[in-house]
């Protein structure tokens, strides 16, 4: 990163309020959330894209411009119908001007907890609720069903959506005011819940893991690390790669590097990775993945237990032996 | 079944707006109970598409995109599972479409590595989208999410026409394929999961000094503890959110306090010394 972000803006005068069309826009423009959706910075660049309208309309000087769509690339993932939340705030406090590095902290504090919201109410209650009952006159051969899917998820998903975007900057613009008259403050406390929130992303997000087994019978050396501490790889990887970026690392190049570990990793089986490849039977394959060198045995799933049918046709059996052996036995109720 | 030139061009259309809309735009259109009857259409039997995409919904409602995690692609599974219900002419129930959308998986599973291929190159333009940010280039961010909008829709309107000439047997090569190569989509799958550190690293370099430490300590202590407990886990980061925001105003009305009493005492000892 040559480019180094400036703490503040140059332009220190609050820009005009934003008017309703520009903020309509970024409502429909906040559907492109997650056109470049990417495992570094995930919605980064489709939320720079959004909210370009009302940061055009507030940096009239170029070098604040320059800044605000720099910071605005920071690592980014909500949920993608609940982003105007997020953006009526962000783009109040671009508004006033509000410290750089303040607005970085807020952003993904305010981002990070809308996901599981979201889900909640998106992907497990109005997509199965909805999904469910027009599914079913779908399987009538209704056409009906998409219909009703389609107006009905779309038109809870834009309500929800402009009326976020309204409500978040009309009530940002107010809050804001209050908090920058102790800005050295507000930064400090910004950057307490930032970086709080982004130990709670790493232990939430964090999924890599080992798949290695050793020895005889099998120890599974991820279980190990887990007895250490839950989350081991994920802190230690995210540690060092802040170390690495501090050193002036690029991005790029830590990119590449875990494309590489990642790959070469997973041809000696050390790394846990799901290939969903399956077998001629339609089976999952053992541990998620073949690997290229395979120098340790995974084990095999331990068999499934008995069921209750099992279990009594078995007894059932042995009834009927004893029976037959002329043993006066029979079988409660 | 024959296929005429009309018909594979519009399949491809689909495959071409559905990759884009299972992330942009209205996010809706790629669920199975509206993708397949559009098939359906375009191969002659729409009926049969309505009631495939129906039953292949169903099957959906248990795999949603949740906390970033990427289910068997919807969009070449619900299309898929149409071009062999048509092709294979089988009866319009829900029993009758079980065996398409067997067949449909190998390509929903080709679906996803389209998905993670696609992220995984894309990390790599953030260093082109962090250059049009220091040239104030509005119309570069533009281009870029257009790049990847085209890139996942040609992939997936390929994919799309390949299943409808290749069928089944092209299904059994893809099986095959990712079989015998699993520990390379594995590894993008592994390598994937981790790029996010990168993410997580540059805004730990905004933010932290000495002192937040064990701030960021607390925060991963927390959301572990919320997330292995069945009831607090898919709140997590809301609730960890509770607790940041405590201490985040505690802190700064501490701070507030901290510096008006300093003024205060300034301006006493002030005072104090013009009396005498």
């Amino acid at each position: 990163m040559a480019y180094n972000i400036p703490e503040k803006y140059q332009d220190l005068t609050p820009a005009p309020r934003l008017d309703n069309k520009t903020l309509n826009k970024m409502v429909w423009m906040s559907c492109f959330l997650q056109a470049s959706f990417n495992y570094e910075r995930m919605q980064a660049c489709g939320w720079l894209w959004g909210i370009l309208p009302g940061l055009k309309k507030i940096h009239t000087n170029k070098e604040d411009l320059k800044a605000s769509m720099a910071h605005n690339l920071d690592f980014l993932n909500t949920h993608p119908f609940l982003v105007t939340f997020v953006m009526g705030i962000v783009l109040s406090m671009e508004q006033n001007k509000t410290d750089i590095q303040t607005i970085r902290s807020v952003r993904i504090s305010a981002a990070a907890p809308l996901g599981g919201i979201g889900d909640a109410l998106f992907w497990l209650s109005l997509v199965p609720i909805l999904a469910g009952l027009t599914a079913n006159l779908a399987m009538d051969g209704n056409i009906l069903g998409a219909i009703l899917f389609l107006i009905g998820f779309n038109a809870v998903q834009f309500l929800i959506r402009w009326w976020l975007m309204h409500w978040s900057y009309g009530m940002g613009t107010k809050a804001i005011t209050m908090l920058t008259s102790n800005a050295k403050e507000f930064t400090r406390a910004a950057s307490i819940l930032g970086v709080f929130i982004v130990g709670a992303l790493i232990a939430n997000y964090g999924s890599t893991s080992l798949r290695i087994y050793v020895g005889d019978p099998a120890i599974n050396i991820q279980g190990l690390l887990d007895g250490i501490l839950p989350k081991l790889l994920p802190l230690l990887i995210t540690i060092g790669l802040y170390m690495l970026i501090k050193k002036g690392w690029t991005p790029v190049k830590c990119i590449l590097t875990i494309l590489v570990v990642g790959i070469v990793g997973c041809a000696f089986g050390i790394w846990a990775g799901d290939s969903k490849a399956m077998d001629a039977d339609g089976n999952t394959l053992l541990g998620g993945y073949t690997p290229l060198v395979e120098w340790y045995e995974y084990p095999a799933p331990a068999p499934a237990e008995k069921t209750g049918q099992q279990a009594y046709d078995a007894l059932e059996q042995i009834v009927i032996d004893l029976q037959g052996a002329g043993v006066d036995v029979s079988l409660g109720e | 079944m024959e296929i005429t030139i009309i018909q594979a061009i519009l399949v491809f259309v689909v495959g071409f707006i559905m990759g884009i809309d299972q992330f942009s735009f209205l996010e809706s259109l790629y669920q199975p109970i509206v993708t397949c009857p559009i098939v359906g259409a375009i191969l002659g039997n729409f009926e049969l598409g309505v009631v495939v995409g129906g039953a292949y919904q169903l099957v959906q409602i248990g795999s949603m995109p949740i906390g970033g995690a990427q289910p068997p692609n919807a969009i070449l599974g619900g299309i898929m599972a149409t071009v062999f219900a048509v092709s294979l002419n089988l009866e319009a129930t829900a029993d009758g479409v079980g065996t398409a959308m067997g067949l449909a998986i190998p390509f929903a599973v080709f679906g996803q590595y389209a998905v993670t291929l696609t992220f995984t190159i894309m990390s790599g333009m953030m260093a082109k989208a962090d250059e049009c940010a220091e040239r104030a280039d509005t119309k570069g961010i533009r281009n870029i999410n257009f790049i990847e909008m085209g890139i996942l829709g040609v992939l997936f309107g390929l994919l799309a026409v390949a299943g409808l000439y290749g069928g089944s047997v092209l299904g059994d090569l893809l099986k095959d394929w990712s079989y015998r190569y699993s520990w390379v989509m594995a590894g993008l799958d592994a390598a994937g999961g981790a790029m996010k550190f990168v993410g997580f690293a540059i805004l730990m370099k905004v933010m932290m000094s000495r002192e937040m430490w064990g701030f960021l300590l607390a925060g991963f202590v927390l959301s572990l503890l919320c997330s292995a407990n069945a009831t607090t886990a898919g709140a997590t980061l809301i609730l960890c959110a509770f607790v940041g925001v405590a201490i985040a105003i505690y802190d700064f009305t501490a701070n507030v306090k901290i510096r008006e009493n300093a003024g205060m005492c300034a301006s006493n000892m002030g005072g104090d010394s013009d009396g005498i």
